[in-house]
């Protein structure tokens, strides 16, 4: 307490701030000195946007230089000329490059539905049916996200590899790998069962007494009414599919059938010079996820603030 | 079914279910369990697959000289674990790791803290700051190591800025063995911290006004408040995020198959490298690849149980 008393509320966190100004009418506080508090504190919220935003906002202009202009010395803020065509040539210069941008789009939409579908109908049966072993199971569920991935990356590939062939070597480097892979997710489950026990029972009451089956109330009932929870797993399941890089190191093989983050990521191979490249390729993986963050930013917060995840 | 009941009777049917062997209610019971056991099938077949066997499987590999293209995989018993004390590598990452996780996760934790902090008091734009700090958060780990590769690089982002204040150097970040890990640390707080940020923020908001107001009644300053009311009530959150923070940092992996590939060196080599590194760039060695598997989670559990213990003995009063 004394520790801040002779410096009043510089560095407050302002909700306190706020309420004691409001008090502070009645005389312990100036005008002058609420002013110079609330100019400190839109410099530090500067200083913080600036220190978290300002790299993406020099990658896109760095995306329409020259890569020479990219790492010149001293720096350049916007580009002496502009190259918008650093855009087209990331797509016609980077031999995979289209079909990896393909490949991240088919499998994270592919992943997306059938999350959607079957996370949702297993959180409606251990949020709402009465089954043997369901507690236990949820139980299960929840202790099995801590496990850390990595233990379970050998078994996997083991029994991916044994799988009826698809390709080369079972369902290794085929899009079926990640589907069956990622086909629920704990997480979403989780998110998904505690929706459900937050809506109330009247409208399966009225549903059976309608005669529909358990299949009918989830499908027409349940599922029209989860709109929120849905939208929030799609939306994580997108952001983690699209951004994924791990799975598809371990379980993609030939650079046909990489994504775009692996994809991406050759570049400091293939093209270590050509910083331009790097720079519109960066900006192209990230546009199609700050799409769906700013569409659906309501639904995104609220799920990370839910599961922890990204 | 219960077609047949009353409203008035379905309403008690379905508080009932499951409990009863009665006629309607059994009936409904016994559907009830039937459609619930189906509907959990996928996820069921998920756990004892993909899960449950994969973790079985794991640690019998681990048992075992194991070649992914051999036929026959004898069995070593407990070999694979007991030579992981003399394999060098091994610790060599098992120290670059822990010192990695311990760095990120008290740095970010508070960050985090501090970001949500700023975020929880009623200005203006708050919204607008709330979305604009967690655009670290969104990108990929490719992505952000792609753009870290420039801020890096001798004459990239993080030189040039210093060079505005007047500090010229062209050093070479990630490949100087001083350097290489705590540029990997600084990535990854910088990337990570937005996420945790709106963890504490939504347990900040569930924090009743009234404590802040009695607090403030009482005279306590801006110290005190923090220390003795705020984090003591965060107190679940903040094991959270250690957790995540303990479980993502000791399996750090992306930046450093991009960035730096374990160099300079080794000084940046990880054990979730390493066990990539055992499982597709050698053979014969994804018995051992296992067995740091298994060693790596069993780390992660049991400090992840230590943080536990240390955040609720800490802030005991």
């Amino acid at each position: 307490m004394a520790i801040s008393q002779p410096e009043p509320r510089l560095d407050r966190p302002a909700a306190v701030a706020v309420r004691s100004r409001r008090s502070g009418r009645t005389g312990d506080t100036t005008d002058q000195l609420g002013r110079l508090e609330s100019a400190l504190r839109y410099i530090l919220y500067a200083a913080v946007t600036l220190f978290l935003i300002v790299p993406f906002l020099l990658t896109v202009l760095s995306s329409f230089k020259t890569s020479a202009e990219v790492i010149a010395y001293p720096p350049t803020l916007l580009p002496s000329v502009w190259h918008p065509e650093n855009y087209v040539r990331v797509f016609q210069e980077t031999g995979n490059f289209p079909r990896q941008t393909f490949n991240s789009f088919a499998v994270t939409l592919g992943i997306v539905v059938i999350n959607l579908f079957f996370d949702a109908l297993v959180g409606y049966a251990f949020a709402r049916l009465r089954f043997p072993g369901r507690d236990f199971l949820f139980a299960l569920m929840l202790g099995t996200m801590v496990i850390p991935g990595f233990v379970f990356f050998v078994p996997r590939y083991i029994i991916l590899q044994h799988m009826p062939s698809l390709g080369s070597s079972g369902w290794i480097n085929t899009y079926a790998a990640l589907l069956v892979l990622f086909f629920v997710q704990p997480s979403f489950i989780f998110l998904m069962t505690q929706f459900f026990k937050s809506i109330p029972r009247d409208l399966e009451e009225a549903a059976l007494i309608d005669g529909l089956g358990w299949f009918g109330i989830f499908w027409k009932i349940i599922l029209p009414v989860a709109r929120p929870a849905l939208l929030t797993v799609g939306i994580l399941a997108f952001a983690g599919a699209w951004n994924d890089f791990l799975d598809w190191v371990i379980f993609m093989q030939t650079p046909d059938m990489f994504n775009i983050q692996l994809g991406l990521s050759s570049f400091k191979q293939v093209y270590q010079n050509q910083w331009d490249l790097i720079m519109a390729g960066s900006v192209v993986a990230i546009i199609p996820i700050l799409v769906v963050y700013v569409a659906g930013s309501r639904y995104f917060t609220r799920g990370i603030a839910t599961t922890g995840l990204k | 079914m219960a077609t047949t009941a009353a409203p008035t009777a379905a309403a008690a049917v379905t508080t009932a279910i499951g409990k009863r062997g009665g006629k309607p209610g059994g009936l409904v019971a016994a559907s009830e369990a039937r459609a619930g056991l189906l509907f959990v099938l996928p996820y069921l077949v998920f756990f004892v697959f993909l899960q449950l066997g994969a973790l079985g499987f794991a640690f019998w590999v681990s048992l075992h000289h194991y070649d992914l293209l051999a036929l026959d995989n004898p069995f070593v018993g407990l070999n694979n674990y007991l030579k992981l004390p003399g394999n060098h590598d091994f610790l060599i990452a098992l120290r670059n790791t822990t010192e990695y996780a311990v760095v990120v996760v008290v740095i970010q934790t508070i960050a985090a803290l501090f970001f949500a902090i700023l975020l929880d008091a009623k200005i203006k734009g708050r919204n607008f700051f709330r979305s604009a700090w967690y655009t670290p958060s969104i990108a990929s780990s490719a992505v952000i190591s792609m753009i870290f590769l420039w801020v890096y690089h001798p004459t990239g982002l993080l030189n040039g800025a210093l060079g505005l204040i007047g500090i010229h150097t062209n050093e070479a970040w990630l490949h100087d063995t001083r350097f290489a890990l705590p540029a990997l640390m600084g990535l990854n707080i910088w990337t990570t911290a937005p996420t945790f940020m709106l963890m504490f923020l939504a347990g900040l908001q569930d924090i009743p006004k009234e404590v802040y107001e009695a607090a403030q009644v009482d005279g306590a300053g801006f110290f005190k408040t923090i220390f003795q009311i705020t984090l003591p009530l965060l107190r679940p959150v903040i094991f959270l995020v250690v957790a995540l923070g303990i479980i993502g940092a000791f399996q750090v992996f992306d930046q450093v198959y991009i960035m730096t590939e374990g160099g300079p060196l080794k000084s940046t080599l990880s054990v979730a490298y390493l066990i990539y590194q055992d499982l597709f760039k050698d053979t014969g060695t994804v018995g051992i690849a296992c067995a740091m598997a298994v060693v790596l989670g069993i780390v992660i559990f049991a400090l992840t149980l230590l943080s536990r213990r240390i955040i609720d003995t800490k802030i005991e009063y």
